[in-house]
């Protein structure tokens, strides 16, 4: 239900008439509205209430999109970064695509957090934006970032070369999270960031890195079932 | 110029100090969203390394392989069968660093080694004083072997419920003592492997624990030692021998260290890190503590 207070002039007679209704009525039958509406005396300024308290509710949810929006959204808004490491990008298509979780799996040193430090620096050198790389077992290693950046960046003049490495390096933010509620807040912090900062365009995170996931999450949900027989 | 001499209010100079920022020049690199939430880039993090100190274990070859020695801020893992020296390489790091803080769950703490250990690292340090100063006068060492004990301080522990009270218990111990620089958990696996029916919890209790010494590893800068008991695995139609715990403990710690034996001589391999290379080095066990090893055959193998 919405207060009356949604409303600009704060009309009694149009708040009283719209608590009459249920959000369930304005989102089935806006046409039927529109029709009780216009039999109702004070119809205009009920049609601009009903008007607003539909606005606010379209809002509240994306908007639909048909293939061809997906599609033009996908080309141009929806980047893919590329991980430095050809193979993987091969399987991938291209890279890491923005919008979509990747989940790297594997036993202990496989490599996974060596991939994440290498697409990180990749992903930082490219100049495609900050990397937010959310660190929960003191892994993250500034100093394997600095060989990374070091291998990718092309310029062989040892000055230019310290300056492509202290700027892609300080665009790579780290945070150490010890319980999944810091990552929350983290996360939380960082969505507020991007949204009051969306019409800049300077500020971008295309990549963000949780090394490891699991290692949050074992201690509340871990152990159960399938963890039964292996000791 | 320092931060101490900002004209800001006391609580805001305290969190800034706090944080880690205690001059000027640290504060220009970061931005402003950064500081509000402490995240820190990966440019000033690397400087941070390169000034962070390492714990030697007494042996050249070892502390090569190590990157110049056990990490602070980090967890390392050492696991190797009985015997191979692990409540020795504990005792040496425990001596090297001069303030450590050493808990035993096995009960194989040995004063009177660790007396004997100290005392070989202070005639090794004047030694090694006279040697810098190149003087024939005899040199006065501040340091004495009943000092290093002193520094040292021990905790029995007897089941896992201790354990786990220890570990919650260390976050306080810490800020009382500022000055701990290691801690040492001789061993993790003891007291879960007896007795422990319930997997699934042993396995949220473990994890819960290597978060929480993490977490204390990174506050305080510490190096945490974590020395661990192997098992036996059935892989591939045959029997390895693998650390215990399990698979869902191999993730938990930072690095992961494996002494075995190769003939007669003991070798130490860098099996998990994000920054060592793999690498293998010998090592021996002397009467003065943990030493090179004295063979002959080229010891360091690069992988």
């Amino acid at each position: 239900m919405l207060t009356t207070g949604e409303f600009e002039d704060g009309d009694d007679d149009v708040g009283q008439s719209c608590a009459l209704f249920t959000l369930e009525t304005l989102a089935s039958t806006p046409e039927g509205l529109a029709a009780f509406a216009e039999q109702q005396p004070t119809s205009e300024r009920l049609k601009e209430g009903i008007t607003q308290v539909l606005n606010i509710i379209d809002n509240l949810h994306q908007p639909w999109l048909n293939g061809l929006e997906l599609l033009e959204d996908s080309l141009q808004n929806k980047h893919v970064l590329s991980t430095g490491f050809e193979g993987v990008d091969l399987l991938l298509q291209g890279g890491l695509r923005e919008g979509q979780l990747t989940e790297l799996v594997g036993p202990s040193s496989s490599g996974k957090t060596q991939f994440c430090l290498q697409t990180a620096a990749n992903v930082a050198v490219k100049n495609m934006g900050y990397v937010a790389y959310l660190d929960t077992g003191n892994s993250f290693s500034p100093q394997r970032i600095a060989h990374f950046v070091g291998q990718i960046s092309e310029s062989a003049f040892n000055q230019t070369k310290q300056k492509i490495i202290q700027k892609a390096m300080s665009s790579i933010l780290c945070h150490s999270v010890f319980d999944i509620f810091s990552m929350f807040d983290v996360l939380r912090q960082l969505e507020f960031d991007l949204r009051s900062q969306m019409d800049r365009g300077e500020y971008r995170v295309p990549l963000l890195i949780v090394d490891s996931i699991s290692s949050l999450i074992s201690p509340v949900l871990g152990g159960s079932g399938s963890q039964g027989i292996d000791p | 110029m320092e931060v101490s001499s900002l004209p800001i209010s006391a609580s805001q100079r305290g969190k800034l100090i706090s944080a880690g920022y205690t001059s000027l020049s640290s504060l220009s690199s970061v931005s402003s969203s950064d500081l509000a939430r402490g995240a820190h880039n990966a440019w000033d993090m690397l400087h941070e390394e390169e000034s962070m100190t390492r714990i030697t274990t007494s042996c050249a070859d070892l502390d090569n392989i190590l990157g110049g020695g056990i990490n602070c801020k980090e967890v390392t893992e050492i696991g190797g069968v009985p015997g191979i020296g692990k409540t020795q390489l504990g005792i040496q790091l425990a001596v090297n660093v001069q303030i450590p803080l050493e808990f035993d769950t096995e009960g194989s703490f040995m004063v009177e080694r660790a007396l004997q250990i100290a005392e070989a690292c202070v005639e090794d340090m004047s030694e090694y004083n006279r040697f810098l100063r190149n003087d024939f006068q005899a040199c006065q060492v501040k340091m004495q072997p009943t000092d290093i004990l002193e520094n040292i301080f021990y905790f029995r522990v007897c089941s896992y419920t201790e354990q786990i009270a220890l570990i919650n218990y260390l976050d306080k111990f810490m800020s009382e003592h500022k000055d701990v620089k290691i801690v040492i958990i001789d061993s993790i696996t003891f007291h879960f492997r007896q007795d422990f029916d319930d997997m699934a919890l042993r396995t949220r209790v473990l994890s819960g624990l290597a978060l929480k010494l993490m977490k204390l590893a990174k506050d305080f800068s510490l190096a945490v030692v974590l020395l661990n008991q192997v098992t036996t695995k059935y892989t591939g139609g045959s029997f390895q021998l693998t650390l215990a715990l399990g698979d869902s403990w191999s993730h938990s710690c930072t690095n992961r260290v494996i002494l075995y034996w190769n003939g007669n001589e003991r070798y130490a391999y860098i099996d998990k890190s994000p920054s060592l290379r793999s690498a293998s080095a010998s090592y021996s066990v002397t009467h003065r503590g943990i030493r090179n090893s004295t063979s002959n055959v080229k010891r360091v193998k690069m992988m």
